[in-house]
């Protein structure tokens, strides 16, 4: 399926820089990506739960977008970009699977790398007392693990629209399905974390 | 979920992202910057010319486990050629965007063949 033709009545819901169309197109396509870039490394880590692993990830999706999509109009970034990047996330869970799958197949048995280590993940600490961090550090590994937990359409529907901002739209470009499946995927993962958190998610 | 709990998970996550290390934004600065060389750098390879080593390596390896193993060895999971090559293979492929069709396909398949019983 071509990502383009999906993408032209497409608006996304963040908001479009007006500076950026007075610049080069280099420069528009570093703007775009120095600000899409973080927030793709945590969906992305997120996902597949190592931090090289989705710097990688973000890196192919960054070249693959300015090698095939630098021409496409601005607006369009985004969900190409998030479209690329899922794409490349389920293709390592693949590999995963195939790997584990040869892996069983020379008699090794499955892998331990799937273990995710909070403590040696764990971003730096600024700008808050303590305790502040450590229960903002808290909540969010809670929610971390039962992001994880999701099934994969579910996930990608609830941080493309809840952390990233897509809308409907967006993400159904970026996920490849049609709005009403990322009404589904979304309303379903927003009700198993509900499910899930109860009230720690204060 | 209502509203304020999906705007906290947008601010736990917010705050993760600001809180990212040094090193890691000087990796990500980096792949950044790679990608935009890509905008005047070189044609990539062809299609073609990609899956040659891949198939090639993916070739050795099978012909080195048949070697290995003999043919007395205990039934395992079937590892295809193909599989070697998604493992030897780093760029994404397209057709894997619609998993769930490819394995209907092989499912088809098998019970056409009258493997499935």
């Amino acid at each position: 399926m071509s990502a383009c033709a999906a993408v032209f009545a497409v608006s996304c819901t963040r908001e479009p820089s007006t500076r950026a169309s007075t610049l080069p197109r280099e420069s528009q396509l570093n703007q775009f990506l120095a600000d899409v870039e973080r927030r793709a490394l945590r969906i992305a880590e997120i996902a597949v739960r190592d931090r090289d692993e989705a710097l990688d990830l973000v890196q192919d999706a960054m070249i693959k977008l300015v090698k095939n999509y630098a021409g496409r109009p601005n607006d369009e970034w985004t969900p190409l970009f998030y479209r690329i990047l899922q794409n490349g996330i389920r293709d390592w869970h693949r590999r995963q699977k195939v790997r584990n799958r040869v892996m069983v197949w020379f008699g090794r048995g499955g892998s331990g790398d799937d273990e995710y280590d909070a403590v040696a993940q764990a971003p730096d600490l600024a700008g808050r007392t303590p305790d502040e961090e450590l229960q903002m550090g808290e909540a969010m590994q809670r929610l971390e693990t039962a992001i994880q937990a999701l099934p994969a359409r579910q996930r990608e529907a609830f941080m493309l629209r809840t952390f990233e901002g897509l809308n409907v739209a967006g993400t159904a470009v970026a996920m490849g399905c049609s709005d009403g499946s990322v009404k589904t995927h979304y309303s379903r993962a927003i009700h198993t974390l509900r499910d899930k958190l109860g009230e720690h998610w204060v | 979920m209502n509203e304020s709990r999906e705007n906290k998970a947008k601010e736990l996550f917010d705050d993760s992202v600001d809180r990212l290390d040094a090193a890691t934004l000087s990796r990500l600065n980096q792949g950044r910057h790679a990608a935009l060389d890509a905008l005047q750098g070189s044609r990539p390879v062809g299609a073609w010319g990609r899956w040659i080593p891949a198939t090639g390596v993916a070739a050795a390896v099978l012909v080195a486990v048949m070697v290995v193993r003999g043919p007395n060895a205990v039934d395992l999971p079937i590892v295809s050629v193909t599989d070697f090559e998604i493992l030897l293979e780093g760029e994404s492929l397209e057709m894997l965007e619609d998993l769930e069709f490819y394995s209907w396909l092989e499912a088809s398949d098998l019970e056409m063949n009258g493997n499935v019983s």
